[in-house]
């Protein structure tokens, strides 16, 4: 093995006990564990569906015939996947200040170890669901999707994992950052196709759309759960495409040129 | 020569200033812009040393002297200013006291996590594992969550892992100084076997007996710059006699002048082989000091003449006066008179010392004016104490 190698391997070895070590410190000291991997966001699912779907009666696309819950339960997952994936892996650093300040170790496996961990916890949670409302609920899901569904998922992981990288190496400066990026997914949530179809929003606000890439995210995901579409449209597959290595591109050259400083600033 | 496994070449270090936000601002765009954090608070000047395979090295100096800050650059978790850094080989860092350790997990989950930081694979770790556990001692505690143990298991637990790793270079922070009597030895022996064995160790120290026991170079550090890099035994005894010396002027600030108008010390000279222009004079151990005192007689009678010898501290070590010893001064004027005192093979051990001239009355009852030389005798000994004292060792 030449050292290059053995490096790659240890920085693999320890990427792995840093996801382990992330998840375990989620569940350490908690009496029921696992189950608030899948509570939490099935009362999210609750409210919103009670509140959209019964109050303001809100309807899945016309033709489509699936029950509104799991209509978003497919794309609430995702979101709360990538939501969390962005914040948890921009607060690493600071989170992992003492750390940082006494262990030489390669801070951005910090910041991928969070928002890897993240999307490894929803992905089971998204996974029950789904076969909660495929084989209990006896909702349509098409196995045809799954090439679609993947591909989203991995572009979806890739896109968290190059913001989280940019941000979290961001804040380190700019504390100001950590108020302000939760507010900006909050809002971002409610812009983004996931309660409602974008068939609801008008011609105005259809256009803002264009421009927001989750809703391309979420397009697709529906698309090959519910339609069994085989792959995603191009324009899709390219902007999702794009918006992952332009971020991760972007995300990991800030990091890389200010992690160096960060301990003068944490 | 043997290889180099550290080389820094003119490396210094400025804290960026971080309070206000638009600050925060400024130095991260000058980040972005040209990779460097611009000025702010220097801390370190223009470090330039070497460490080769097998020759250990020790970073002293007072408080606040920048030896953390420099550990911080060479094991990577800060990043230089300016200057450079070439390492090789594996390295191995114990900065402080349960770096790396969170609280909340077991001693074990710790015990696995800095080994990977350290790059241990997992089945290093798993083979290693039995003579960790029985390197730290600390029993089952090893599965009790990291925050109820004590200082001294903390470091256990680390040194331990450390111990380990077997690294080509081992950094150490003065963590040595916590943990009881008996782990402290055990880790002196580990670190004498591992340095017999080829290792090399770059370490930060205020024991002066450890630092020349365990290491052959030694960098003084004094405000972010070096004042002396080269052998520990030259090093070490500058540094200490400054140390003495320091501490004498604290204590001798505000204390009394003799009258001149009485018998009074109007030359004092020491001189040694060595006595360098300029400088303080110098002698190595074993070597003769020669005194010359002249003192003022304003009524023309000879003054007794008193030498003695204290330690830069104040700690006296040897007095003598000439009446004592029933000597005569030699009168050069009519109001001055010359004494000589030699001190052929001069016993004192290397370190800070003054000499004080005095002149007392011509009844040897009062000391009317002093006057001090200080200089520093240098060699190399391990000795303890002020001066060699005549021994010898006997079989049984």
């Amino acid at each position: 093995m030449t050292g290059a190698d053995a490096g790659r391997a240890l920085s693999w070895t320890l990427f792995v006990q840093l996801i382990g070590r992330d998840i375990r410190s989620r569940f350490i000291g908690s009496a029921s564990g696992w189950l608030w991997l899948l509570v939490t966001p099935l009362l999210l699912l609750a409210v919103y569906g009670f509140v959209f779907g019964v109050i303001f009666s809100a309807r899945v696309p016309a033709g489509l015939d699936v029950p509104f819950i799991a209509w978003l339960a497919a794309a609430l997952w995702p979101w709360l996947a990538f939501s969390e994936g962005v914040l948890r892996g921009a607060q690493a650093i600071r989170q992992h200040a003492s750390l940082i300040s006494k262990v030489a170790l390669p801070r951005h496996l910090l910041v991928a170890a969070s928002t890897t961990a993240v999307f490894l916890l929803h992905l089971v949670g998204y996974l029950l669901v789904l076969l909660v409302l495929a084989g209990l609920l006896g909702v349509p899901l098409r196995p045809g999707g799954i090439l679609s569904l993947l591909f989203a998922l991995v572009t979806l992981y890739l896109f968290a994992l190059g913001l989280g990288l940019g941000l979290g190496a961001l804040q380190v400066y700019l504390r100001d950052l950590e108020q302000f990026v939760p507010t900006f997914f909050l809002f971002w949530f409610f812009m983004t196709p996931i309660l409602y179809p974008p068939d609801m929003l008008p011609a105005t606000m259809a256009r803002w759309m264009a421009i927001n890439p989750m809703s391309n995210w979420m397009e697709v995901i529906r698309a090959g759960l519910f339609h069994g579409q085989l792959v995603p449209g191009m324009g899709d597959a390219l902007v999702m495409g794009g918006a992952a290595l332009f971020a991760v591109a972007c995300g990991g050259w800030l990091f890389a040129r200010l992690s160096p400083y960060f301990e003068d600033f944490l | 020569m043997s290889e180099i496994l550290l080389r820094l070449d003119g490396v210094g270090k400025v804290f960026p200033p971080t309070v206000s936000a638009s600050q925060r601002l400024g130095a991260l765009l000058r980040i972005l812009r040209s990779g460097r954090s611009g000025t702010g608070t220097p801390v370190l000047d223009d470090i330039s040393f070497e460490v080769r395979r097998g020759e250990s090295m020790a970073v002293i100096g007072a408080n606040g002297a920048g030896k953390s800050t420099l550990l911080k650059i060479i094991t990577g978790v800060l990043a230089p200013s300016s200057g450079q850094l070439q390492q090789q080989g594996s390295r191995a860092a114990l900065l402080e006291l349960g770096a790396g350790f969170d609280p909340e997990y077991t001693g074990m989950e710790n015990l696995r996590m800095n080994a990977t930081f350290l790059g241990l694979s997992q089945r290093q770790v798993d083979e290693q594992l039995d003579d960790i556990l029985a390197f730290a001692d600390i029993g089952a505690s090893i599965h009790e969550p990291v925050k109820h143990y004590s200082s001294g298991m903390v470091v256990r637990l680390g040194f331990a892992v450390v111990a380990s790793v077997r690294p080509d270079l081992l950094i150490t922070d003065e963590v040595l100084a916590v943990g009881d009597e008996s782990f402290q030895k055990k880790c002196i022996r580990w670190i004498e076997q591992y340095l017999d064995q080829g290792g090399t160790m770059l370490m930060v120290s205020h024991n002066m007996y450890q630092v020349q026991k365990l290491c052959r170079q030694a960098l003084w550090l004094e405000d972010g710059a070096a004042r002396q890099v080269g052998d520990v035994f030259d090093v070490t005894q500058g540094y200490l006699a400054w140390h003495e010396r320091q501490d004498a002027r604290d204590a001798a600030s505000g204390s009394g002048h003799g009258h001149p108008e009485l018998y009074g010390v109007s030359k004092l000279n020491i001189a040694g082989s060595d006595s360098t222009a300029g400088g303080e004079p110098r002698l190595a151990m074993g070597e003769e000091l020669v005194v010359d005192l002249q003192l003022r007689s304003p009524d023309g009678r000879a003054p007794v003449a008193l030498v003695g010898l204290v330690r830069a501290d104040g700690t006296p070590v040897y007095g003598v006066a000439s009446d004592h010893d029933g000597a005569q001064g030699s009168q050069v004027a009519s109001d001055t008179y010359h004494y000589r005192l030699r001190f052929s093979d001069l016993s004192l051990l290397p370190g800070g010392y003054v000499v004080r001239g005095h002149a007392m009355d011509p009844e040897g009852l009062r000391v009317h004016d002093t006057a001090e030389v200080s200089f520093t005798v240098t060699g190399r000994s391990r000795e303890l104490g002020l001066v060699r004292l005549a021994h010898r060792w006997e079989s049984s």
